[in-house]
């Protein structure tokens, strides 16, 4: 009866694309949560965080060290996995985020590519990947699965989408309504002001380079259960969807990057079952963020300053 | 001769050239008006960093505003910043040069035009000296020798002597009051500094809040009443 | 006022202007022959995995140099350069599949459709600056990427792409290299002399009229345009270059590996390109051969003559990277010099005091 009717509206086989929507909605809020982090880093500290998928990488991979080379509870591992990231990034902010304070945001972000060498570097000497061996990093909630419009969807799927809408929520709202979060919005607009007037901003920014970072070490955990799959490169290149949902969001606001995430993982999932475009579907991100800069930069402005080095 | 008609501009709720209209005769003019009044706007303007909103700006009788930003180079418009802009990367040679040769003079006298702009404004330092490594008084002087060489018609002067003492400001009194006689070209002279506009221009125009509140001859503009209103504010008892 | 000059004249006076003849350059000058000497004769001899390694370090230098032009000179970023080296050596797979071209030929035709896909990627991105330019070639390069991934190099089949899943293995002829240069110390030799004939193109830009606008643009805009600089012309101009540069590297790289393959180009690439190229040195031309050194020599000294897990590199590259941006701008190439000069000043205290120089003590 539902494919009879499915079929009907726009004359597509909306049966057939179900499993692929379903899949699509959840990368999408892994996207989306991890877009959301970048943004408010970005907001926060002026840094674009390239190694934002590196980071969620090099958690994956520890905690599933953890569960399958020691005999440790898998939640302990999950934990780790997630406070790994906030770890990392707030020593990275701790360490260069003073050093870089003054510079554009461009020498910013290849701050953070030197960082995600790094940790591709560490990743490929102490987990290197050959030939037929592969990871996986399944989680408990993935073998629970129910039937929803007649598609079958796991439990992990509908976290990853659940916590990038609350996520989102939640820190529109403490962004809005919380004296830390106007804190935020101030050192966003500037940076020198907002410490003259009495703002612990070294203070503020670490807790958004934390922030950003655990929401990294979530999207490490959630994404290689997702494409069933642990490939340190692979998550690694999750900055570029998310970088792509940050765009979409203008870098800005938070709703319209949560929007663009799942935009981004529908494409990337759709594409899939139609054989002679699915081996192009990773490059939806790409596509989608080449457009999203393309029409953010639409208005040209010269300034007469000089430029800062 | 600039002929400027009813320009506007308009940017973030700010209008800071409202209905501006004025003529530049010819020779040295000089431009004034108290901070905020929308000189170095007009300039702006002039240079294609602005598009105005309204109004029409004709220079020895061609439409200025028409012509694409970097070509009014080319047609002979040359300025000077407020903050120098000379390139520290660049020896003092090669910042005049390159204006030099994007400025479509044809034919081979590049060393020559760019030395004797570079004595024009006599300047003490080797050529080949990198212009970061200058003073102040030397960069403002690269700024100058960029402003006349290659053929300028009109040559736009931004606060050359800010910040500078006493001695420095003689010198530059006569090197732009020597100007439009050896180049032929307009100067339009921006800057505080009331005695060096008295000497070197003929005719001043004043800026207050984007509109002209006066033009003519120096030294009868200096002594108006509007114009010194306009500086000192009048006396409003509450 | 101008003295009137005859056009041999001019041009003597022109490569005067560029070339000025003091001690300076004359010292640059024979440093540079005696490198290239060095190169040329003593390299190849060391023995035959260093040359396939110094030929690397000879092609990477070339793209390191249009990279460090771009960043260096006009002050953008492009990450996208690693996706254009895999265009140039798809192309050149392609076209050496395709065509009879000699070798040199191939290298130009190579060269200028990389560029016209360069200047492709370029026309929209160039209103963009620093941090968006750098995303939106990093996005490109990513696209190429997954395309490449897709359709893979070719292996003699017929088509856009020149793929099939049946090749004629008796009959494939890899990527012919010059029928002068066969062996792989000639091949060794042509690419330093071809890389060579890229640095003197690239020397002749920087003192040349498009240094001075790139210089002009990359420190003030506003100043390039009231000097009647066109800003796009020459950005897209230096693009343009870098792009050449990344295809004939390409078609080198292609000739040396003689049957390219998708696996044989990271997603890392383009990071540790970027990495090498400020590290070796943006502001100098000799930084893109410390660069080409790094990238491809170190990696190689670590695995095979050293025993280090070579993926330890790029936790150096990552390093390095940002010691370059947070204290030695100039990279290696500035950074070093000045290191010697400082050690050699201090040599040279040293010395004086204990000979007793200059007044009683």
């Amino acid at each position: 009866m539902h494919s009879v009717v499915g079929f009907a509206v726009f004359g597509v086989d909306w049966e057939f694309l179900k499993p692929y929507i379903v899949l699509g909605l959840a990368l999408g809020g892994v996207y989306a949560l991890s877009g959301v982090g970048i943004v408010v880093l970005y907001q926060a500290t002026g840094v674009l965080n390239l190694a934002f998928g590196a980071i969620g990488a090099c958690g994956a991979l520890i905690a599933y060290w953890m569960i399958n080379h020691t005999s440790w509870p898998h939640w302990l591992a999950y934990v780790t996995c997630v406070a790994f990231g906030g770890v990392v990034n707030l020593a990275y902010g701790l360490l260069f985020g003073p050093a870089f304070a003054a510079r554009d945001p461009l020498v910013k972000m290849m701050g953070t590519l030197g960082l995600a060498l790094i940790l591709l570097g560490i990743m490929a000497w102490r987990a290197p990947v050959g030939g037929a061996f592969a990871r996986f990093l399944p989680l408990p909630s993935s073998s629970h699965t129910f039937t929803l419009f007649g598609a079958f969807v796991n439990w992990t799927q509908v976290i990853a989408l659940a916590f990038a809408l609350v996520l989102t929520a939640v820190t529109t709202a403490f962004l809005r309504y919380t004296n830390l979060g106007t804190a935020y919005r101030a050192i966003a607009n500037d940076r020198e002001i907002t410490a003259t007037l009495g703002v612990p901003v070294r203070r503020v920014e670490a807790s958004a380079w934390f922030g950003s970072g655990l929401v990294a070490g979530a999207a490490g955990l959630l994404l290689p259960d997702l494409i069933t799959s642990l490939d340190y490169a692979a998550l690694t290149f999750l900055v570029i969807a998310a970088l792509a949902a940050a765009l979409i969001g203008r870098l800005q606001s938070l709703w319209v990057t949560f929007a663009g995430g799942l935009a981004v993982g529908l494409a990337q999932a759709l594409f899939a079952p139609y054989a002679s475009l699915a081996r192009y579907r990773s490059a939806a991100p790409f596509v989608l963020a080449i457009l999203a800069l393309l029409w953010l930069s639409r208005h040209r402005v010269v300034t007469i300053t000089r430029t800062a080095r | 001769m600039i002929e400027v008609e009813g320009l506007t501009v308009r940017f973030s709720g700010v209008t800071p050239i409202d209905r501006m209209s004025v003529t530049f005769p010819g020779g040295t003019c000089g431009l004034i008006g108290p901070n905020g009044a929308g000189k170095t706007t007009f300039f702006n303007v002039l240079s294609g960093f602005v598009r105005p909103a309204a109004g029409s700006i004709r220079a020895f009788g061609e439409d200025l505003l028409g012509m694409a930003d970097y070509k009014r180079a080319r047609w002979g418009l040359r300025r000077t910043f407020q903050t120098e802009q000379a390139i520290e990367q660049l020896s003092v040679f090669d910042n005049v040069a390159m204006i030099y040769e994007h400025s479509g003079v044809k034919g081979a006298g590049k060393r020559a035009e760019v030395q004797a702009a570079i004595q024009f404004v006599g300047m003490e330092t080797p050529s080949a000296a990198k212009v970061g490594g200058l003073g102040a008084r030397e960069r403002r002087l690269v700024e100058i020798a960029r402003a006349v060489v290659g053929r300028p018609r009109v040559v736009l002067l931004d606060e050359p002597a800010a910040g500078l003492p006493e001695e420095e400001t003689e010198h530059l009194r006569r090197v732009i009051q020597t100007i439009h006689d050896q180049f032929g070209a307009l100067v339009v002279l921006v800057d505080h500094d009331m005695s060096l506009v008295r000497a070197c221009c003929e005719t001043t125009a004043v800026l207050d809040f984007g509109r002209l509140i006066a033009s003519g001859p120096t030294a009868e503009v200096l002594l108006d009443e509007n114009v010194i209103r306009a500086y000192l504010g009048t006396e409003d008892i509450a | 006022m101008a003295a009137s000059r005859t056009p041999g004249q001019g041009a003597a006076a022109a490569a005067r202007a560029t070339f000025s003849l003091d001690r300076g350059s004359i010292v640059r000058g024979l440093a540079i022959a005696v490198f290239l000497a060095i190169a040329i004769f003593f390299l190849p001899t060391i023995g035959a995995d260093w040359t396939t390694t110094f030929t690397s370090v000879a092609i990477y230098s070339v793209i390191t140099l249009g990279l460090g032009l771009l960043y260096g000179r006009v002050g953008l970023i492009s990450l996208g350069q690693v996706a254009l080296l895999v265009i140039g050596v798809w192309t050149s797979t392609r076209l050496s599949f395709a065509t009879d071209l000699p070798f040199p030929v191939l290298l130009l035709v190579t060269g200028a459709i990389t560029c016209g896909v360069g200047v492709l990627i370029g026309l929209p991105a160039i209103r963009l600056s620093g941090l968006y330019l750098a995303l939106i070639t990093l996005m490109a390069a990513g696209a190429v990427n997954v395309v490449l991934v897709a359709i893979n190099f070719p292996n003699g089949g017929g088509g856009f792409t020149g793929r099939t899943d049946t090749p004629d293995l008796s009959g494939l002829k890899p990527v012919a290299r010059p029928s002068i240069a066969e062996g792989d110390t000639a091949y060794y030799r042509y690419v330093v002399v071809v890389a060579a004939v890229m640095f003197l193109v690239a020397l002749l830009h920087v003192r040349g009229k498009p240094g001075r606008a790139w210089a002009a643009i990359r420190e003030s805009e506003p100043a390039a345009l009231a000097a009647g600089v066109n800003i796009v012309l020459y950005k897209l101009w230096a693009f343009a270059l870098a792009s050449f540069m990344a295809g004939v590297a390409g078609c080198l790289l292609a000739a040396q590996v003689g049957q390219p393959t998708a696996q044989s180009f990271q997603t890392q690439d383009s990071l540790t390109l970027l990495a090498t190229t400020l590290i070796g040195g943006i502001f100098s031309l000799w930084g893109a051969v410390v660069a080409g050194c790094f990238s491809q020599l170190l990696p190689f000294l670590f695995q095979v003559q050293w025993g280090i897990n070579p993926n330890f590199v790029l936790i150096l590259f990552g390093a390095g990277l940002l010691q370059v941006l947070l204290t030695a701008p100039g990279g290696l190439a500035q950074q070093f010099p000045k290191d010697m000069a400082n050690l050699g000043r201090l040599v040279w205290r040293g010395v004086g005091k204990v000979t007793g120089g200059g007044s009683g003590s």
